[in-house]
């Protein structure tokens, strides 16, 4: 039989440096989930991405068993490093702090196509777009 | 015990990867997006074939992103700024204190005694059991650190213990978290066992963990890193129940602590690095003797030759 799912948690965590510390304790503590265990499955997998954030999201069962996948980095992260920004712009709408391109946003969009919730490519470009728009990051060409 | 300033923000799904990035940028390490449709993402996905009643009643309402900040010293000024940034991304934000102790044992309520290997129960401090035939109970507060006895590479090392200890070893627990490996050795008939762990958190659950089990004069623990500093005493067997990195790291010193003929447990090894770490350990002189296999994890038995 299978296992019902009990919770789904999403998180956003630096690779390779979970902690029992919030977000991952409070989020998966709730759920019955053995945090100690989780942070060791991530650090492990995540190990050869040290530096990134990634997201991840976990499954938690009925019985508190859990598993996990974790996704390709954040688009917000994406758009720092093809921007060549450390920080997005604190007013998004007077302050441009950085430029990408549409190839770049397309390379992204495609990047994270196995994430998004997008019908097409067209559509998680704008789905990019918009993220970089509120982050102070133009489009151009 | 401590306190953090949870950071709640209602936002739209567009906007959940620019308020995750404010939250990040602003000092928070990570962040939890409670997203009610994910669920229905999963179904649609045919990811997720049943569903227990009361997350369905969950899935409805907006995207909240949580960050979570240390609370006090320190955090007005990083408030203000972060009130800033997200007043410019147009969402609504609330602030609440929240306790380390509110999810440290929350799932505490979820373990019950297990059997593991062939004679072990694992019974957590908190819950009663009554003894029956060989059984070895080891009493256990797994509390935060790593090794309350249900993870597969805990319960292998369990059941390689079994097979190993036949009584009056000297052992090395190395990397021994919650203390469980260490306190299933003496229980076993193991004359000594060092347990070593570099987290201090692990080393005072251990301690906690061995007198619970009353093998306080069998097992010491201590701070520490690896196998330094064990090298003048020669052991039997050492138990290593860590990751892949650190086994392999480790290698070099361990014919060093073993006598002739002693044996390395190693544990903690996911699937595809195993092959890895065996040859690791044969370039040192360590035989692997067998494996043993349980998910996506691997356990090894290597004689010193």
């Amino acid at each position: 039989m299978a296992k019902r799912v009990a919770a789904i948690v999403k998180l956003q965590v630096p690779a390779g440096k979970a902690t029992p510390a919030p977000p991952v304790g409070p989020a998966l503590g709730q759920h019955g989930v053995n945090i100690m265990q989780f942070v060791k499955e991530y650090n492990e997998r995540t190990a050869k991405q040290a530096g990134l954030i990634i997201p991840v999201e976990i499954t938690v069962y009925e019985d508190r068993s859990f598993t996990f996948v974790t996704k390709t980095p954040p688009a917000a992260v994406l758009l720092k490093k093809a921007a060549g920004l450390e920080t997005a712009s604190g007013e998004p709408n007077k302050k441009k702090v950085g430029k990408v391109t549409s190839a770049q946003v397309k390379e992204i969009a495609e990047l994270k196509m196995q994430d998004l919730n997008a019908a097409s490519v067209e559509a998680a470009m704008r789905m990019i777009e918009g993220t970089a728009r509120s982050m102070g990051i133009e489009v151009v060409g | 015990m401590g306190k953090w300033l949870e950071v709640a923000v209602a936002c739209t799904r567009e906007k959940v990867e620019a308020t995750a990035n404010v939250l990040n940028e602003m000092g928070s390490g990570g962040v939890v997006i409670d997203d009610p449709a994910l669920i229905v993402d999963y179904i649609n996905k045919g990811s997720v074939e049943t569903v227990a009643p009361s997350l369905g009643q969950s899935a409805g309402g907006g995207v909240v992103v949580k960050g979570y900040f240390p609370a006090g010293q320190g955090t007005g000024g990083q408030l203000e700024q972060l009130a800033a940034c997200l007043g410019q991304l147009g969402v609504t934000w609330s602030s609440s204190e929240v306790l380390e102790e509110d999810w440290a044992t929350a799932w505490r309520k979820y373990y019950k005694p297990i059997k593991v290997g062939k004679r072990f129960v694992i019974k957590p401090s908190w819950e009663d059991y009554i003894h029956s035939g060989d059984e070895i109970i080891i009493e256990l507060d797994p509390g935060m650190a790593f090794g309350c006895g249900t993870h597969e590479t805990t319960a292998m090392c369990l059941a390689l213990l079994e097979q190993e200890v036949r009584g009056g070893e000297l052992v090395y627990d190395v990397g021994t978290g919650s203390g469980i490996l260490a306190v299933a050795a003496a229980l076993l008939g193991a004359k000594k066992v060092v347990a070593v762990d570099i987290d201090e958190v692990a080393v005072r659950t251990a301690a906690e963990n061995i007198r619970l089990n009353n093998v306080s004069d069998k097992v010491t623990v201590r701070q520490g890193n690896l196998l330094e500093g064990s090298a003048n005493v020669r052991v039997d067997i050492i138990v290593a129940n860590i990751i892949a990195d650190v086994i392999k790291a480790l290698a070099p010193d361990t014919p060093a602590a073993l006598k002739d003929g002693g044996r390395l447990i190693a544990s903690g090894i996911i699937r595809e690095r195993a092959d890895e770490v065996e040859l690791a350990l044969r370039n040192e002189g360590l035989a692997c003797e067998r494996r043993m296999e349980k998910g996506e994890w691997v356990a090894m038995v290597c004689r010193k030759v």
